[in-house]
């Protein structure tokens, strides 16, 4: 799929193949991209065996060959040398807008673009792990692996409220070594907190990667009449006429999104605020190649 | 102004719906769930502050639109003078034309009355009387205008009378109008009377002022003798009594009925009690039945007999049936029952042959079986032009209209006001639809 023509979210939203989605978003992903976002690929050598007709005579052991006069090829087993956790809020608060298959909640947004990259970051070779919901998978590679991650995420409906300070620790723990931690969240939570679990994970030596995942009605509040909102987490009403406290809304939306980018500038986390009107293609494009630049 | 469906005017209460649809529909906050509350600050309800009515012009536009549509359904005529000058302008014309005027003649009289008619009908009519009060209930449905009665008749004297006038309309106007000059003299046939001598022929000779009544023997050879078609049924001590009494009625003779007509006189008493009670009657539908019937209920003679008798038909010599009471005798019960019995009329009677009635009630039957001609008709002296002068009177300016009556209303006009304010309601709605949207425009480029 050309970059031009991203899919759009809704059409993404009514595929249930979350490999398929995987792959149409990689897809329009990767095509122009020239080297690889995530460093840290290497192959490791496993052992030598006999050349058999038609093996690449590049891996052919030329020294072993001079002393032995026997031909032999050299095996490398594929290793990683990165690790990628995906954190993905499972809450509820992500199952917005409510009720509506064919609607692209921020949960199966944020579903995406972790299959996505869990995707790329698993074709480069390097392991992916997942924490969403009750799933927990350690940071493994290979294909049959990433399969299972995207199976797991797939199957994980948000429910109840998302303790973000815990998980994001926990992942951070797990990752055995230098890593990558990739948060996908609309980080309704202690901003305090999270920013200090954040940087303690940056300073265990992972690369903090922030996608905050709001829609668009989140942003503008573009309703006009008396409204009761229901908190979606805790329960909590409020009645408010939603054209009067428009301005305030957004007045406070704004200053909270730029606390995040501010925050995460100041600590050297990778921020992206996603919208999810906009096609997850563009959003991942334009993340993958700031890190390039 | 007037309301032709004043009923509707009711429904001037449907002005509070808009208003109270603009107060309660802010009453309901719709549930919305949200991801999150902490950037929402509480604001006033709108239904609380609209305690003052916001958007009152287009609240009063929703209001005139069912006031407008509320007045169109009571159909308003409001009257001009302009409106009221064409109504007195106009003329609508009832014409009463008497039988015995021809239709070219009528027809002339009509159309040389001035002005022309805005509407007009003709009424062809053998009384007076019957034309007028037809007449005067059209005029009444007419739409409003000058109202006129025109009569075309002969009008000879008797034909009509001021108290058949005076159940006109005052605001009505009578004209009359005499086409045709009356004859001096004229002849006709009245009818036949019979007698002890036999069956005579009466003519009745009008000539000027004066009339002359003509019995001649009759020359048709069908005629019967003096015997009456009226068949007697008593019991042998009466019979001797009523014969003298048939006797008495034709000695003063009596008007002959017509071949055809014929009656069954049943004289019940202790003897024939039984009899009496035997007889099935059947009601009296034949017309002339019913006319000798009616005749005898008039005729005060008889009635006046019958009040001062003490006889009675008890239920033991009233007969089966269906009958009518002729007569009602001082006892309170019925003297004389009427009904019919095959092709005869049937008249069964309590009263003593030996009393003042029987032959009272003998005369009163034979006449009522009669058939004669009408003198009025055939009037040679006509109401003097004097009089029908005095009679006659312009029609005046109308009245109040009757509400079914009227020809035109203005509803008309205010449908369109009705569509004009829906047109108006419409584009405030889209004007203030397109100011909330500027508003989200631009502070949606500020968030970002």
């Amino acid at each position: 799929m050309a970059i031009d023509a991203p899919c759009p979210p809704e059409v993404l939203a009514s595929v249930g193949d979350l490999e398929l989605v995987a792959r149409i978003v990689v897809e329009g992903l990767v095509s122009g991209l020239h080297r690889s976002p995530f460093h840290g690929y290497s192959a490791e050598f496993s052992q030598y065996r006999r050349y058999r007709p038609g093996d690449d005579l590049k891996y052919v052991d030329w020294k072993l060959l001079a002393r032995t006069d026997r031909v032999y090829t050299k095996q490398f087993r594929e290793t990683t040398n990165m690790a990628a956790s995906f954190v993905v809020d499972a809450s509820t608060s992500m199952d917005f807008p409510p009720g509506s298959i064919a609607a692209m909640t921020k949960f199966r947004y944020g579903v995406i673009i972790a299959a996505a990259l869990a995707h790329v970051v698993s074709g480069q070779g390097d392991a992916v792990g997942l924490v969403a919901g009750n799933v927990v998978l350690p940071a493994r590679g290979g294909r049959q692996h990433l399969r299972r991650l995207l199976a797991s995420l797939a199957s994980i409906a948000p429910a109840g409220a998302w303790d973000g300070l815990d998980v994001v620790r926990g992942a951070a723990d797990r990752l055995s070594r230098r890593g990558l931690l990739i948060v996908v969240s609309d980080f309704y939570d202690d901003e305090e907190r999270m920013t200090t679990e954040l940087r303690r994970a940056q300073r265990m030596g992972h690369e903090v990667v922030l996608f905050q995942v709001l829609t668009r009605d989140e942003i503008e509040l573009p309703y006009s009449r008396d409204l009761e909102f229901a908190d979606l987490e805790s329960g909590a009403r409020l009645a408010v006429n939603a054209a009067s406290a428009r301005r305030d809304y957004r007045d406070a939306v704004a200053d909270f999104l730029e606390r995040m980018r501010s925050r995460a500038l100041a600590e050297g986390f990778h921020y992206t605020l996603v919208v999810t009107d906009t096609a997850p293609e563009r959003a991942l494009r334009s993340f993958l190649l700031s890190r390039q630049a | 102004m007037i309301w032709l469906n004043p009923v509707a005017l009711v429904a001037f209460v449907a002005i509070a719906a808009p208003i109270l649809i603009h107060i309660l529909a802010q009453r309901r906050a719709e549930r919305f769930v949200f991801p999150t509350l902490r950037f929402l600050r509480p604001t006033r309800l709108t239904s609380i502050r609209r305690h003052v009515l916001e958007d009152r012009l287009l609240l009063a536009v929703r209001s005139a639109i069912v006031a407008a549509a509320v007045a169109a359904v009571a159909g308003p005529v409001i009257v001009t003078p302009a409106r009221r000058d064409a109504w007195n302008r106009r003329i609508v014309r009832a014409v009463v034309v008497d039988a015995r005027v021809t239709a070219s003649d009528a027809s002339r009289a009509s159309a040389a009355r001035e002005p022309r008619a805005y509407r007009a009908a003709d009424f062809h009519v053998t009384t007076l009387v019957d034309g007028l009060r037809r007449a005067t209930d059209w005029l009444g449905q007419a739409p409003p205008a000058r109202r006129e009665l025109l009569i075309v008749a002969p009008l000879t004297i008797g034909s009509l009378s001021p108290s058949d006038l005076a159940a006109v309309p005052a605001d009505v106007g009578i004209a009359f109008e005499r086409p045709t000059s009356l004859p001096t003299l004229r002849t006709i046939r009245w009818g036949s009377v019979r007698s002890s001598g036999g069956t005579i022929d009466r003519q009745v000779r009008l000539d000027g002022v004066a009339t002359s009544v003509i019995d001649l023997p009759t020359r048709d050879r069908t005629a019967h003798t003096a015997a009456l078609p009226i068949e007697v049924v008593a019991s042998e001590r009466a019979n001797a009594l009523v014969d003298a009494a048939l006797t008495a009625v034709l000695a003063r003779r009596v008007w002959s009925p017509p071949p055809g007509r014929r009656a069954q006189f049943f004289v019940s008493d202790d003897d024939t009690a039984s009899l009496a009670r035997s007889i099935a009657v059947t009601a009296a539908l034949t017309p002339w039945m019913a006319e000798a019937i009616a005749r005898m209920i008039r005729d005060t003679d008889l009635q006046q007999a019958a009040a001062r008798t003490l006889e009675v038909l008890g239920d033991d010599r009233l007969p089966k049936g269906p009958w009518r009471t002729v007569a009602m005798s001082a006892a309170g019960g019925p003297l004389v029952v009427a009904g019919a019995s095959g092709d005869r009329l049937l008249v069964v009677s309590a009263a003593s042959p030996s009393s003042a009635v029987m032959p009272i009630l003998i005369r009163a039957l034979a006449n009522a079986m009669a058939e004669t001609s009408d003198l009025t008709q055939a009037e040679v002296l006509g109401i003097p032009d004097e009089q029908l002068n005095a009679w006659s009177r312009p029609a005046s300016a109308p009245a109040q209209p009757r509400l079914d009556a009227l020809d035109i209303d203005d509803r008309r006009w205010l449908w369109v006001v009705v569509l004009a304010l829906l047109g108006a309601e419409a584009w405030l709605r889209r004007s203030a639809r397109g100011r909330s949207t500027v508003v989200d425009v631009g502070e949606t480029v500020r968030v970002a």
